[in-house]
């Protein structure tokens, strides 16, 4: 799992965390029953306050996004197919917003903005 | 449970007067453990004088400094074997050579560390056999930092511990740092105007500006609390002032600006349709953000 954190963002760092979490949820590469790292492990190797990897996990953990049973470690809980859907949306909406006031300062009509986004879709490889 | 407990210090309504100058005035704050708290301000705001009483080297004019559970003018051997302090100028024996200071400090301890010395010494690569009197500036400054760390004491006071180090020794002492809150779960209070190197590692902010605390609370919140507004009008202009209160700054002009919010998270949709505009948000970093919190108007 790889997790990058900007100190100077202004964002957080508890929230990158749960960000970056979730994302690899979504994209599967965190799968559900996988282990993550305990708190000081990661604390250690991302070079931060152990006190926020908690807060980051305790927060996943409300949401029912993470799992801690007694004695183990913290897991991914087992989310339906429709909830890691919803969670993908999301995620797009949120990176597609500053796009979007771009679009709108540029001038650029809603129709060519899709065609251009549709083309650069294809051109990555369309994934079906 | 005794509050004292959860509690590294607290002072409450502490004043300190210096002849007719007011170097605190009216602070309260309380810290608890464990936590990495990042004491920022301008030059002679008061960074150092509240330091100072946090150990007992201060009395207060009035108010009041309690310090691991005890008033601070009463710190014995017993709560002072527990605080680990690196002033701004260094003390040391000049004449002794690096590990003769370090075994000189070192035997006042029962707790001192070897193997956290040994590899200190290693990773700031300060050589023992070289005279403290003759080192530079940033090997001084790492010398007293690892007479402040190596007994691991539950509270750390770093008054400006970095301003001479360079950027690599920055980092690992910024490591060695954290690897101290993780074994001993203990409370570090770091004063700083080079905010890009504590943002790093604190979690909870005090901002002192003339003698009096302009804010204390947790990072996070304060991330959260402060945001820049990147507004562009739909249709029209922009009105030369935005009049809602948590607006603390404006620039730009009838087709766009930047505001400094404070508070507003919530208020973005309200604002977006009372005035027609795309708005775009983005937090603040400690160093955008400070000058908002030094200010009583942005």
């Amino acid at each position: 799992m790889l997790i990058s954190i900007d100190h100077h963002s202004g964002v957080p760092v508890y929230r990158q965390l749960m960000d970056q979490i979730k994302f690899h949820i979504a994209s599967g590469l965190l799968r559900s029953g996988e282990k993550l790292p305990a708190t000081r492990a990661l604390s250690a190797e991302l070079g931060v306050n152990p006190m926020t990897v908690s807060k980051a996990y305790g927060f996943l953990e409300a949401e029912g996004v993470v799992e801690r049973r007694r004695g183990r470690p913290l897991t991914v809980s087992f989310l339906k197919p429709e909830k890691i859907h919803v969670h993908k949306l999301d995620r797009l909406k949120q990176s597609l917003a500053p796009i979007v006031a771009i679009v709108r300062q540029l001038g650029i009509e809603k129709s060519q903005a899709l065609d251009a986004f549709g083309a650069m879709l294809d051109d990555a490889g369309d994934m079906g | 449970m005794n509050h004292n407990m959860q509690t590294a210090f607290e002072v409450k309504n502490l004043t300190r007067l210096f002849g007719d100058v007011t170097a605190l005035d009216n602070v309260s704050a309380s810290v608890p453990k464990p936590s990495v708290v990042g004491l920022i301000g301008r030059n002679g705001s008061g960074k150092t004088t509240l330091l100072r009483h946090v150990i007992g080297l201060c009395l207060p004019t009035s108010g009041s400094c309690v310090t691991l559970g005890r008033p601070s003018d009463q710190l014995g051997p017993g709560e002072l074997s527990r605080i680990g302090v690196v002033h701004q100028e260094n003390r040391f024996l000049e004449w002794m050579k690096v590990e003769q200071q370090l075994r000189y400090v070192g035997s006042f301890y029962e707790t001192w560390d070897r193997d956290l010395e040994r590899r200190m010494l290693d990773e700031l690569e300060l050589d023992p056999s070289a005279r403290v009197g003759a080192l530079s500036p940033g090997k001084a400054q790492k010398l007293s930092i690892m007479l402040a760390v190596c007994h691991r004491p539950d509270l750390l006071i770093l008054d400006e511990p970095i301003s001479w180090l360079d950027p690599i020794a920055r980092k690992r002492f910024l490591k060695f740092l954290l690897e101290l809150l993780q074994q001993d779960a203990n409370t570090i209070v770091i004063s700083s105007h080079v905010l890009h190197d504590v943002e790093k590692i604190i979690n909870r902010v005090i901002c002192l500006d003339r003698g009096r605390i302009r804010a204390d609370a947790p990072l996070d919140d304060l991330q959260e609390r402060f945001a820049e507004w990147r507004v562009n009008v739909k249709a029209g202009r922009l009105p030369p002032r935005f009049d809602e209160d948590f607006v603390r700054s404006q620039q730009g002009d009838s087709y766009q600006a930047r505001l400094l919010v404070e508070g507003a998270s919530d208020r973005l949709e309200a604002f977006r349709t009372r005035h027609g505009v795309d708005v775009v948000s983005r937090p603040l970093n400690l160093e955008r953000m400070f000058p908002l919190l030094v200010q009583e108007d942005g």
